[in-house]
């Protein structure tokens, strides 16, 4: 309880200050933002959260599609270089693919934010921490085992082994689940191509063949998803099981949490805050102000059926961020462990 | 002389089961269940027995369609494009509705929609099928996002929705019994009726059927239609599986079907090809996914291994081909 | 160029044979193809090799190309015993075999395919295209070819392509051609061009083997005949000892009294079909002509007539532009094979494999494929009931096959051909139109299709055959048309009618 009103006595002032200072620098008028493939989840919520602010901001938001196509990237970025914008956001398709614009952007004087993956020569990037969110989550579901599950954590982890992202998710799950219970283990490390249907086949292959499973983690929605579905379809009680999802995209997780009682935790990762983030970052890169090189964007455990209301209001099929609860939450200087780590 | 092509044989099902092709695959499989439990015994159990069926039934219902679609010449790729966004239909109906059945019957006929569609497409326009279907693949895998951003979560709640993939009739999975229900009548179409003898004169020599009196663009049309339906039915099955309509599901499955049928030894050139060989195909490929997760092997091999068995058993059925025609 | 040698040197006289084989034996698992066979091939010489089906001529062929391996005996060339390993191996030993089907890349050029395997290159190693047209038209000029060594094979007609084949067994210095049934798509000019290239080929002192059906052709072209029958050599005979008769039954071992018989009486007066001023928008212009019950009606053209296209649109198969077609009395719509089928008029194509067999298929579903609804009850097929009406038809024709589940590409083409009149008759038509019905078949097997299509007039069918060989029309019709360019140009009665006078009106 302490803890929690150090944060938010901490991130209050945080707020102020951050606002303090962007509303005393000076604004760019135009800002550019070339995301890798708009029609995903998550980019269409980073996207949400870049217009919320740009607005707020008074900034003008223009946003290409590349839609996983590095040379429409690059023809889209080199489009609002030629059109002036006063900053440039990228999420690279790839990283060597925007290489040579990171350089023209640096040529030109052009600021430039990059957002998710980090590009040799870049001056910063915005990402949130993919351990560390696995890791807090870890946590809570550490604690939630010893109350619940009699101390036992036996993991079936939905995972993407193809990704260093969504391995470092996982292996940040367990390293954090073993601060609480130190014998826990990984009884299944599946690759679940990250899609629903996938995650589910094999999650019912290897919920046959482990059936002191007890906790399933999944890298992201779709996967946990596919996991549980896979666990109800065997004929399973939810009782005594605890699934943990990443993510927080759209609408998937809150239903699930809603419906389904072992849907305990979710590893938010806020991608609205991701975009809010990115066009801060951008603001302060056009006033030379200094950055990292890694701006952590952050992510937090929601926990409970109710857990994601501190942070998210539902209308129909529209969600709507939080800004004040999520903006509360602290971001980590720097991130525990990255994909150079692995 | 044996062909597995004749599905005029008569004699007991067992003789007609011993002597052709599909012996070497019932062997495989056999040769795979029973190597896989030696090594780990929850194989057998009743849980992962049900895992292997219920996804066996989602392939065996398009499978049904694929194979006939084959043996007439033609084949469709958007079935996995199809599925999820029938499925997504199916869901978003029922939110609206409050009717299972309607929601139901709503993903179902979209599929059979999209198969009219193919149809239409390959027989009048004249357009070759494969093109033909990878374009309706690339446009329903567009179309579903304008159709729903993300996946339609089910906000019904109705126990029936679900009921379609995690109930039983009896011991027996529901998507079991509906695989079984469609394979019969796909089996005694192609089978014993006029309908399946002309499916199989169309694929085998278009032209021949046609100066017969037949009308080949019409028989395919069905054809592709019946495809489409089933390949509704199963988007559906797979929402009630994953209770969301999930527009990204279903990437590759047509690639797992068609790998299937061929490996059931139905012939792409059309004209060839068995129901039963289908149905040894989709076990056999559904018992490696399976026995791979449960032997706890690199997930990798989940598409390896399909692969390397596919070359292998064209290979000896190819060879035992040879045999025969000396 | 390699050819230049063989070709500029001049014929040499001697009698030394160009290739010898002595008592060559092939098995196959369970079948004895060859069976101490022997064949002598002299330079400058024309040899025929003739025989029916399954009599062992493509397994010898296949033995002198490389692909096949002989069990048994010698192959000499030019005196010296030798192995032919691969079609590789046969090329450089001068053996160049011209299949059926053409082995030409029909995307590239006349020049490339010939000098395919070996292309001469330039002094930085690249092809020198340059110097293959120069050689390919040098070639051509010397065996008296008119083609442009700078067009696309594909683009090219059969018979030329054919040329362009032989052109490429003289570019390898070929001491033997052989000729698997050259002419089996040629037209009669083709034909006498393609037999000016033989002989010159001959002049040469280069060996020819010609395999054929068409005893006319091997009277005109060859100088010596060899007759295979059953895998084994029946003879060897210079031609002029031979007379049609003498040859066909060293063919088929017995003696064929009549080729056309002839049972039917006087075609009945009711019109059957009744075409009026038909017009398509392929090939015909203005055709109108009845045909009457019991009579055979047939159709004499040249390639390109419009025999197929009459044909094909008489049975409702392709689209017409204008005219009518009535079948007794009831109007066919055209382009509805539907209403054709049930009115009673059938067509055998002329195409047994791509329009009319379902090669993969049993015989069964090949001979009930027409007539299935007749044995089906609420859309079940009554398979016995279907079984014993095939077994009927395979009864009275005679038809060779193990079973009625066996595969239909296994049979014989004249049996094939059987089967696919069944599944007409089994039917019960009206009127039957055959286009060229005994195209690919043996001799002894087109005497029995001879004596069906007679049997079919007789029990009151209409028959419409399409025809090029002037034998067959003249020996099975009652009334011949005759077609040039898509029009009737002559009608006669069998007895009015002369070779001469139909060849006029053909070419009219």
């Amino acid at each position: 309880m302490t803890k929690f009103l150090a944060t938010l006595l901490a991130t209050s002032a945080a707020v102020a200050v951050m606002s303090a200072s962007a509303i005393a620098a000076e604004m760019p008028k135009k800002i550019g933002y070339v995301t890798n493939y708009a029609t995903h989840e998550w980019y269409q919520n980073v996207i949400k959260g870049m217009q919320d602010r740009a607005q707020q901001l008074g900034i003008e938001l223009e946003v290409r599609d590349a839609n996983l196509d590095v040379n429409k990237q690059v023809s889209a970025a080199e489009d609002f270089m030629s059109r002036g914008v006063d900053v440039l956001i990228i999420t690279p398709v790839n990283e060597e693919g925007v290489v040579p614009l990171v350089r023209r952007a640096k040529e030109e004087g052009l600021p430039l934010v990059l957002e998710g993956n980090p590009v040799k020569g870049m001056t910063t990037m915005v990402a949130i921490c993919d351990y560390d969110t696995g890791y807090h989550a870890g946590v809570e579901a550490g604690k939630y085992a010893k109350g619940h599950l009699g101390g036992v954590a036996k993991v079936m982890n939905v995972g993407l082994p193809l990704l260093s992202a969504t391995v470092l998710r996982s292996n940040g799950f367990m390293d954090g689940l073993k601060t609480e219970i130190p014998d826990a283990t990984m009884v299944h490390d599946l690759d679940g191509g990250g899609n629903p249907d996938r995650a589910l086949e094999i999650s019912a292959a290897a919920l046959a063949q482990n059936s002191d499973i007890n906790i399933i983690y999944g890298i992201n929605d779709s996967s946990s998803q596919g996991g549980l579905q896979a666990w109800k379809a065997s004929g399973r009680s939810q009782d005594g099981l605890l699934v943990v999802g990443t993510g927080g995209e759209g609408l998937g997780f809150i239903n699930m949490m809603n419906t389904e009682p072992s849907y305990q935790i979710e590893a938010a990762m806020f991608p609205e805050k991701v975009g809010f983030t990115a066009i801060d970052a951008a603001v302060k890169l056009f006033n030379d102000e200094e950055v990292p090189q890694h701006i952590v964007s952050p992510t937090t455990p929601m926990i409970g059926s109710d857990g994601w209301k501190q942070y998210y209001s539902v209308d129909g099929t529209t969600r709507t961020i939080n800004w004040d609860a999520v903006n509360a939450v602290q971001p980590a200087e720097q991130c525990m462990k990255t994909a150079a780590d692995l | 002389m044996s062909e597995i092509t004749q599905p005029a044989k008569s004699g007991p099902v067992a003789g007609r089961l011993a002597n052709n092709s599909q012996i070497v695959l019932l062997a495989l499989l056999v040769v795979l269940c029973i190597g896989i439990s030696l090594s780990a015994a929850q194989f057998y159990s009743v849980e992962n027995v049900i895992a292997i069926l219920r996804q066996c039934s989602l392939v065996l219902i398009v499978g049904a369609g694929m194979t006939m679609l084959l043996i007439a010449g033609e084949v469709d790729l958007s079935v996995g494009a199809s599925l999820a966004f029938s499925g997504c239909v199916a869901m978003d109906v029922t939110n609206k509705t409050g009717s299972v059945f309607l929601g139901a019957l709503a993903g179902i006929l979209f599929g059979g929609l999209v198969g009219l569609f193919n149809g239409l497409v390959v027989t009048r326009l004249k357009v070759n099928s494969l093109i033909a279907t990878i374009a309706t693949m690339m446009i329903l895998q567009g179309g579903v996002f304008l159709y729903t951003r993300e996946a339609v979560q089910n906000k019904h709640q109705q126990p029936a929705f679900t009921d379609i993939s995690t109930g039983y009739l009896g011991p027996i999975p529901l998507p079991v019994i509906i695989a079984a229900a469609v394979f019969a009548c796909a089996y005694v179409a192609l089978r014993y009726t006029t309908l399946g003898r002309y499916i199989y004169a169309v694929g085998a020599n278009a032209k021949a059927a046609r100066l017969s009196g037949r009308r080949p663009e019409q028989l395919k049309l069905l054809v592709f239609v019946v495809t489409g339906l089933l390949a509704g039915l199963t988007g559906l099955i797979l929402a009630s599986l994953m209770n969301t309509g999930q527009p990204t599901a279903g990437r590759g499955f047509e690639l797992t079907v068609i790998a299937a049928v061929i490996l059931g030894g139905t012939s792409l050139l059309g004209g060839r090809g068995t129901l039963l060989g289908t149905l040894l195909g989709v076990l056999i490929l559904k018992v490696i996914d399976n026995g791979i997760i449960i032997l706890r092997w690199d997930q990798n091999l989940q598409m390896i291994v399909p692969g390397v068995v596919i070359v292998l058993a064209t290979y000896l059925d190819l060879v035992r081909r040879r045999a025969d025609a000396r | 160029m390699h050819a230049d040698a063989t070709i500029d040197e001049p014929a040499v006289a001697t009698i030394d044979p160009a290739m010898e084989m002595t008592g060559i034996g092939k098995r196959f698992p369970g079948v004895l193809a060859l069976e101490n066979v022997g064949l002598t091939l002299e330079p400058g010489k024309v040899h025929a090799l003739m025989g029916e089906n399954g009599a062992g001529k493509s397994t010898l062929i296949k033995i002198l190309a490389g692909v096949y391996q002989k069990d048994a005996g010698a192959i000499r060339i030019g005196g010296v015993e030798t192995d032919l390993r691969s079609p590789r191996d046969a090329l450089r030993q001068g053996i160049k075999v011209v299949f059926q089907e053409i082995a030409l890349i029909s995307e590239f050029t006349v020049a490339e395919n010939i000098f395919i395997e070996e292309y001469p290159v330039n002094g930085v190693g690249s092809i020198s295209w340059k110097t293959i047209r120069r050689d390919a038209a040098a070639l051509f000029e010397r065996i008296g070819f008119n083609v442009d060594p700078a067009a696309k094979v594909g683009d090219l007609p059969v018979s030329q392509q054919q040329m362009v084949e032989i052109a490429r067994a003289l570019a390898h210095e070929a001491r033997i051609v052989v000729m698997d049934e050259p002419t089996s798509s040629l037209t009669p000019n083709e034909v006498a061009l393609l037999f000016g290239v033989i002989r010159r080929l001959a002049s040469l002192g280069i060996a020819v083997v010609y395999v054929s059906h068409k005893l006319d052709e091997i009277f005109e072209i060859a100088d010596t005949v060899t007759v295979l029958r059953d895998g084994r050599r029946i003879s060897t005979k210079p031609v002029g000892e031979h007379t049609h008769d003498s040859l066909i039954q060293d063919m088929i071992g017995r003696r064929i009294e009549n080729l056309f018989p002839r049972s039917r009486g006087v075609a009945r007066d009711d019109v059957v079909v009744k075409v009026e001023g038909l017009s398509t928008d392929s090939k015909l212009k203005d055709v109108s002509f009845e045909a009457r019950a019991g009579e055979v009606l047939g159709f004499f053209g040249l390639m390109g007539a419009g025999r197929t296209e009459l044909a094909k649109a008489i049975v409702g198969y392709d689209p017409i532009k204008t005219g009518r077609i009535t079948i007794a009395g009831q109007p066919l719509s055209p382009h509805n094979t539907r209403t054709g089928v049930s009115l009673g008029i059938g067509l055998l194509s002329e195409d047994r494999k791509t329009e009319g067999l379902m090669l993969e298929l049993p015989v069964l579903q090949n001979a009930s494929l027409a007539s299935l609804e007749q044995f089906a009850r609420a859309g079940f097929v009554d398979e016995k009931r279907e079984k014993s009406a095939v077994q009927a038809f395979v009864d009275r024709f005679r038809i060779k096959t193990p079973g009625l589940g066996q595969q239909i590409k296994n049979l014989s083409g004249g049996n094939q051909q059987k089967v696919l009149l069944a599944r007409w008759l089994m039917r019960g038509l009206k009127v039957i139109v055959v286009d060229e019905p005994t195209r690919g078949i043996d001799v002894g097997a087109k005497s029995e299709i001879f004596a069906l299509i007679d049997q079919l007039a007789a029990q009151g069918l209409a028959v419409i055959m399409m025809t090029s060989e002037m034998p067959e029309l003249l020996g099975l019709s009652d009334r011949i048309a005759v077609m040039a360019e898509g029009r009737i140009t002559a009608t006669m009665s069998r007895d009015d009618a002369t070779q001469e006078k139909i060849l006029n009106a053909a070419i009219a």
